[in-house]
């Protein structure tokens, strides 16, 4: 599918792409093994291998060691990467976006339940008769609301 | 009972044809319904799995397009800024619908005599109110009575939670002095007829494998089959087949599981397809006595197709507003715009819905029904961390007007996997719509920041939410003039006397709230007008 290299190179992308925020222990893509996501993902783009090989060439094309580069000179080579070919690009983003927040972990880092949401769902309860009655009483005091025809 | 006659041929297993299936059970007809898609079963609804939020861009995606399944038929929405979205099984869309069961209002249906526009309906509120009751005691509906923007009446299930990001907006509505309500649902807030109530999951879309949403699959299915109506599923109907000298229909010619084409004879023929599948069946269906498609002489098959056009609003809270928890399109509906204002550069009005927030994967590609993924980068991550969790948001939900020139055709090229041509969607928003939208976005920003949010955010374009053709309506219409409209005042078409049509592409106009209680006390009262008429019935 794709050398050693390319596969470094592609993990490198990808922390680019989703960034870790280390303060709170939230991971970047790469990191996360989003790049084992990408070949499986044929239900979500017509050739993910071929749109994931086609960025890797741009970027090897314009920088021989794209993992060398400073942040700022990854983050505008990826910008004209992104320009010159948005199509595999676009997908390239789109896909690690699914690879990357279809993890349970992930989803639990913003506040969202990590479980399957059936069964269990999640417990909201409902407002008490008081609580709906004093929040819709302006609502009621305005009167009849409709054109009567 | 095999490809003898039937007295009643019902195409579609959706919403209309499980609501009229149950209103003739009463008469002891035998019925047959024919269904292109499958069960499912709901041990096969993706909120079961880990990942199941990456189905919603596969095989349960809302986008017949997309899913591509064998069952679906491709639709052409190329000329069309909305793209029609359904799901094609036993429960037809309400599969995959979120449930928000608001009514039409008594206005709604006499939109030419009170504001000069569009055309009335040849039924109002008050003749459809007694089935809309009856259907929420069927469905299992939940909401609270009194409701000062309806006539009286009050669902047969106390409200659904509305949880803290329909409280927060609720406020903010009170504070502007406008109208809100807790949203009716066709969603259970407590166990019901033998049915669970809701878990709160919040992936309505993907299926309720709590069995807690009103789709017809968990209401009127059941109790149809225990009662002996023959639903025959994977079997997609090709056309129907009228007599030449009588120009009665005499039944559908039809592609079944096997692969093979059959032929079924019918007394009586319901098409229950959807607003875009109903018209693509009768355009399909020529012969030298309809040869422009049956039920066609007045040329409006396909025509004056309305969605309802949407836009959306979000505001950035100070505190997580957990939107993901909960159903998804429901928790408070404000009703302040809906009525027709003379003072306003739009006719007509529109909705603002509380939709609950999405789930992170579908926040991060742009939310439910667009495609337009939020920043890479440093961004990606302020947009995640500081912005997705805060956020609570209103929808603008537009009433479209009636246009002749947006409409269904069929696709001289696509075709779906039996090679029935596809249907071809024309549709340009209209003048009046996008002004309704613009001021619904300003007065969605306002409450929002009556709410307290810290800032609002807006799309920033003019373009409305394209994968947002849930309602389908208007395309083959009712009326009582047989040259502007494809079905009479109870639904059986003014050329073929026994063939009617149940679905929402009879509506007149669309109303600014979701169609499906309105669809479905249309199909009961067509249902009861059939029983009423029985003897004269193809007079
Ligand atoms: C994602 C989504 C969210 C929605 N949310 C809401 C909501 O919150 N509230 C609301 O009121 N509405 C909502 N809707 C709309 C609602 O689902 C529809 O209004 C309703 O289901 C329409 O009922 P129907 O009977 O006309 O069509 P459907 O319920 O779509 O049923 C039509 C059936 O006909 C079958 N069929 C079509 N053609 C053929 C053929 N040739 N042969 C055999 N079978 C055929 C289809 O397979 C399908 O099962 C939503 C829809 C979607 C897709
Ligand atoms: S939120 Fe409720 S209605 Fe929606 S899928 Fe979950 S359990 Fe079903």
């Amino acid at each position: 599918m794709w050398t050693e290299r390319e596969n470094d190179l592609l993990i490198a992308v990808l922390d680019e792409l989703i960034p870790a925020n280390k303060k709170v222990g939230v991971p970047a893509a790469g990191a996360l093994g989003v790049a084992g996501f990408l070949p499986t993902a044929t239900s979500y783009a017509p050739d993910p291998v071929g749109s994931v090989k086609a960025v890797l060439k741009s970027i090897i094309d314009k920088s021989s060691d794209f993992t060398m580069l400073e942040g700022v000179e990854k983050i505008a080579l990826l910008r004209d990467v992104e320009t010159e070919n948005a199509v595999d690009f676009g997908t390239l983003v789109q896909l690690t976006y699914m690879g990357y927040y279809s993890r349970p972990e992930v989803r639990s880092m913003f506040g969202v339940g990590a479980h399957a949401v059936q069964p269990k769902g999640y417990d909201v309860p409902r407002e008490s008769d008081e609580f709906m009655e004093s929040l819709t009483a302006p609502v009621r005091a305005r009167g009849k609301f409709f054109r009567v025809v | 009972m095999k490809n003898e006659t039937v007295d009643v041929l019902i195409i579609g297993a959706g919403a209309s044809g499980a609501a009229i299936a149950w209103s003739l059970l009463e008469t002891r007809m035998r019925i047959l319904c024919l269904e292109q898609g499958p069960h499912v079963a709901d041990k096969d609804y993706p909120s079961r799995d880990d990942d199941y939020e990456l189905s919603r861009y596969g095989k349960f995606s809302c986008d017949p397009n997309v899913r591509g399944l064998k069952q679906d038929y491709p639709i052409n929405a190329d000329d069309s800024c909305i793209m029609p979205v359904n799901f094609n099984a036993v429960g037809g869309s309400t599969i995959n619908f979120l449930g928000h069961w608001p009514r039409m209002k008594p206005s709604d249906f006499r939109t030419k005599s009170l504001d000069g526009v569009a055309e009335d309906w040849p039924v109002n509120y008050a003749m459809l109110a007694p089935f809309y009751a009856m259907n929420d005691e069927t469905t299992g509906v939940s909401g609270l009575g009194g409701n000062p923007a309806y006539p009286d009446y009050t669902p047969p299930l106390p409200p659904i939670p509305m949880g803290k990001l329909g409280q927060t907006l609720a406020k903010g509505f009170n504070k502007m002095g406008w109208h809100w309500w807790p949203s009716d649902v066709s969603i259970l807030s407590q166990d019901y007829d033998g049915r669970q109530k809701c878990v709160n999951a919040g992936t309505c879309d993907l299926g309720c494998a709590a069995g807690a949403k009103g789709g017809t699959n968990f209401t009127y299915w059941p109790i149809l089959e225990n009662a002996g109506v023959e639903l025959r599923t994977e079997s997609r109907v090709r056309e129907i087949t009228v007599d030449q000298s009588t120009g009665f229909a005499t039944g559908v010619i039809y592609h079944g599981p096997d692969g093979q084409v059959h032929e079924q004879k019918a007394e009586l023929v319901i098409v229950a397809c959807n607003g875009v599948g109903t018209p693509r069946l009768l355009l399909n269906s020529k012969s030298k006595m309809f040869p422009d498609g049956l039920a066609n002489r007045s040329g409006m098959v396909g025509k004056n197709l309305m969605f309802h056009p949407l836009t959306g609003v979000s505001g950035v809270f100070n505190e997580p507003m957990k939107g993901h928890e909960g159903p998804m399109a429901c928790s408070i509906l404000s009703q302040e715009f809906y009525e027709n204002d003379p003072s306003r550069d739009f006719m007509r009005g529109y909705g603002l819905h509380s939709g609950r927030s999405t789930t992170p994967m579908t926040y991060a590609l742009g939310g439910y029904g667009v495609d337009n993924p939020i920043p890479w980068g440093a961004q990606h991550r302020e947009v995640m961390d500081n912005v997705y969790p805060y956020l609570a948001g209103l929808t603008v939900v537009a009433e479209d007007l009636p246009e002749e020139h947006n409409r269904v055709t069929l696709d001289p090229d696509l075709a779906d996997s039996d090679g029935i041509p596809a249907p071809k969607i024309t549709y340009r928003l209209g003048d009046n719509s996008r002004k309704m939208l613009k001021h619904g976005e300003e007065r969605a920003k306002e409450v929002l920041m009556a709410a307290g949010a810290k800032k609002v955010l807006t799309k920033g374009d003019d373009d409305v939410w394209w994968r947002a053709g849930w309602h389908q309506m208007g395309t083959c219409r009712m009326g009582n003039d047989p040259k502007k409209s494809i079905v009479n005042s109870w639904g059986r078409s003014h050329d073929v006397k026994n063939l009617f049509i149940v679905d929402g592409s009879i509506f007149v106009t669309a109303g600014a709230v979701n169609p499906t209680s309105t669809i479905q006390a249309l199909s009961l009262y067509i249902g009861d007008s059939i029983k009423n008429n029985i003897e004269t019935l193809f007079d």
